[in-house]
């Protein structure tokens, strides 16, 4: 999974990036015509794929990926326990609950770490590369601000982590856990942006979910992307988005651990 | 007693039983209600050092569940189970410390090996148990296989391994749920002798198993359970002292032959789909005969009988619609 999001990073600048430049030049040539403000968007996007942007749309990639699979990654380590009857046995040689939820989270949250440096990393990787088939000149990565933003993705996953997490201490099962958490996310994420681009009062009610909170938590990071972003209006301001980041977190696992003491362990889990 | 119940089961009443080694697992009055089935109904259970209790029961007697409570897997609806003097709703990890247990369904990790799975449950049991693994898997004859994925184990070397696994603890109490599930005859027969060797190392046993033959064999006493209730326990000989002695009798006009034999004081009688079976002296084989003879009732055949752990399990736990009526 470490190797798919490496990939899929560097993949994603690669086909972001032949695709516009493809564009740009049938625009050029007159091959296609140029939409209003048309070819200055497209120059505007290929200058978010350069070293110097990565704590920006890079990371935004890798926030995208990250966590549709810390999802799947989360819901299957936990969930798997339960199918393969593990928890069971693990449980009658001593182990305490709390002890193998703990476990499991704090191997959880190490993973997204490595998971995070890896995809940001790995879209460093495909800005240089990206430069380097334009053959244009570049300034480098501005560390400070990709670990700054490298810090907000990874807290903004954590949240989906529990809640993935929580769903398969629920439904004792990997798969259970991987479609459910996947659905409320596209469900969560597409519902927000829906409501607000009907009217942006909603905005006040779809900022307490985990999508909005998550989107103002990455963009506010320093030297984010300068795409405009119509979904990007009225997103709650930093420290109500950590705040509610953070409970959510909270009250998922919290959730997860009462399950999973209250729970009757029979056969399976 | 139950009037209700057949005359022939009467005499199996629960025994008293006597405390005669340090006790390593106590349950009192263990309760599991799921909704409103009562899967265990005020258990009483004691397993001692260097005993092998049998905990017999048919499908759905509550045996998984009784383990499952005195694991604390399951929380009883009311009731205790104590666990080398500890109560495992209280100090269950400490209880469970010097408990060895192997659940029904033999469970590891399928993708790493036989010998790092028991390393993964040796980290569990704290210092010693990883120098244990090898041993065990010695002892339980998976040496060989040691380091081939468990997901490639068959049936019964997943129960071998089930079973060493139970002993990393070094445990002075060994639950074992159905350890013979897919041995062979040959791998059973090592089974039963490392369950007595494991007493003889005075540890307490309970063994759970459909098994009744080999139970017969290697547990000093079992305890019938079934919908959840304890209906017999003692020694072997207890258990089947009651049933012990009866007579197989092939007749045709069963309840006239039940009606002469009660003639003759005889009470517990019970009628089979070719006869009756009778409960009486062996002596009383040719008074049977000679009174259904002067009735001109010819028996095809009177067969003294003595009960083996398995026809007392059978008759203590078939299901009541399938039961005669009691004599009036």
């Amino acid at each position: 999974m470490l190797l798919i999001i490496v990939l899929a990073a560097v993949g994603i600048y690669l086909l972001i990036y032949l695709s516009v430049q493809a564009q740009l030049q049938a625009v050029r040539t007159g091959a296609i015509p140029s939409p209003p403000g048309g070819e200055q968007a497209m120059s505007q996007t290929l200058r978010e794929l350069r070293p110097d942007r990565v704590q920006g749309f890079g990371v935004q990639i890798v926030s995208g990926l990250g966590s549709l699979m810390l999802i799947v990654f989360a819901a299957s380590h936990i969930g798997t326990e339960f199918g393969w009857g593990t928890f069971r046995t693990l449980l009658a040689h001593g182990a305490g609950r709390g002890a193998f939820l703990g476990a499991k989270v704090l191997s959880l949250a190490l993973y997204a770490a490595v998971f995070v440096f890896l995809g940001v990393v790995a879209a460093m990787l495909g800005s240089y590369i990206v430069t380097a088939i334009s053959g244009e000149a570049a300034s480098g990565p501005d560390v400070g601000a990709i670990a700054d933003a490298g810090r907000r993705l990874y807290y903004t996953l954590l949240p989906y982590m529990a809640l993935a997490t929580l769903i398969a201490v629920w439904s004792r099962s990997a798969g259970a856990g991987i479609a459910a958490g996947l659905v409320l996310y596209f469900t969560e994420g597409l519902v927000a942006q829906l409501l607000v681009s009907f009217n942006r009062d909603y905005a006040n009610i779809v900022n307490y979910g985990l999508s909005r909170n998550a989107g103002a938590l990455i963009r506010g990071a320093a030297g984010t992307t300068t795409i405009q972003d119509p979904s990007a209006v009225g997103l709650p301001d930093q420290g109500q988005a950590a705040l509610i980041l953070g409970a959510y977190t909270v009250v998922f696992l919290a959730l997860a651990y009462w399950r999973l003491r209250s729970r009757d362990v029979t056969v399976g889990g | 007693m139950n009037p209700a119940q057949p005359a022939i089961l009467r005499s199996y009443a629960p025994a008293v039983i006597v405390q005669q080694h340090e006790v390593v697992l106590r349950t009192k009055q263990l309760v599991k209600r799921f909704g409103s089935i009562t899967a265990v109904d005020g258990l009483d259970v004691e397993v001692g050092r260097g005993e092998v209790v049998g905990l017999l029961g048919p499908n759905g007697a509550g045996k998984s569940t009784t383990i499952g409570m005195v694991l604390g897997l399951i929380t009883p609806t009311a009731g205790t189970a104590e666990v080398l003097g500890r109560d495992i709703r209280v100090r269950r990890e400490d209880a469970l410390a010097g408990v060895g247990a192997m659940l029904e369904v033999t469970s590891f990790y399928p993708y790493l090996s036989g010998r790092d799975n028991l390393a993964a449950v040796a980290l569990l049991r704290g210092a010693g148990a990883l120098a244990r693994v090898d041993p065990l898997l010695a002892r339980l004859g998976l040496a060989q296989r040691g380091e081939s994925k468990f997901r490639t184990y068959s049936l019964g070397m997943r129960q071998r391994l089930g079973i060493a696994s139970t002993l990393l603890a070094d445990p002075a109490l060994v639950i074992l749920d159905e350890p013979a599930n897919g041995l062979d005859p040959a791998g059973q027969r090592e089974i039963l002798e490392l369950i007595r060797e494991l007493a003889g190392e005075n540890r307490g046993v309970l063994l759970a198993s459909h098994l009744l033959h080999e139970v017969e064999q290697v547990c000093d006493r079992v305890l019938v359970i079934k919908k959840g209730k304890l209906i017999a326990s003692g020694t072997i000989a207890e258990v089947t002292r009651g049933g012990g002695n009866y007579f197989e009798i092939v007749v045709d006009d069963r309840p006239r032959a039940a009606e002469i034999l009660r003639g003759l004081g005889i009470t517990e009688i019970r009628e089979t789909p070719t006869g009756l079976d009778v409960v009486a002296d062996p002596k009383r084989g040719a008074e049977i005969n000679r009174a259904l003879a002067s009735a001109a009732l010819y028996a095809s055949a009177i067969v003294p009988r003595a009960s083996s752990l398995e026809d007392v399990f059978m008759e203590l736990t078939e299901p009541e619609a399938s039961t005669a009526p009691p004599p009036s």
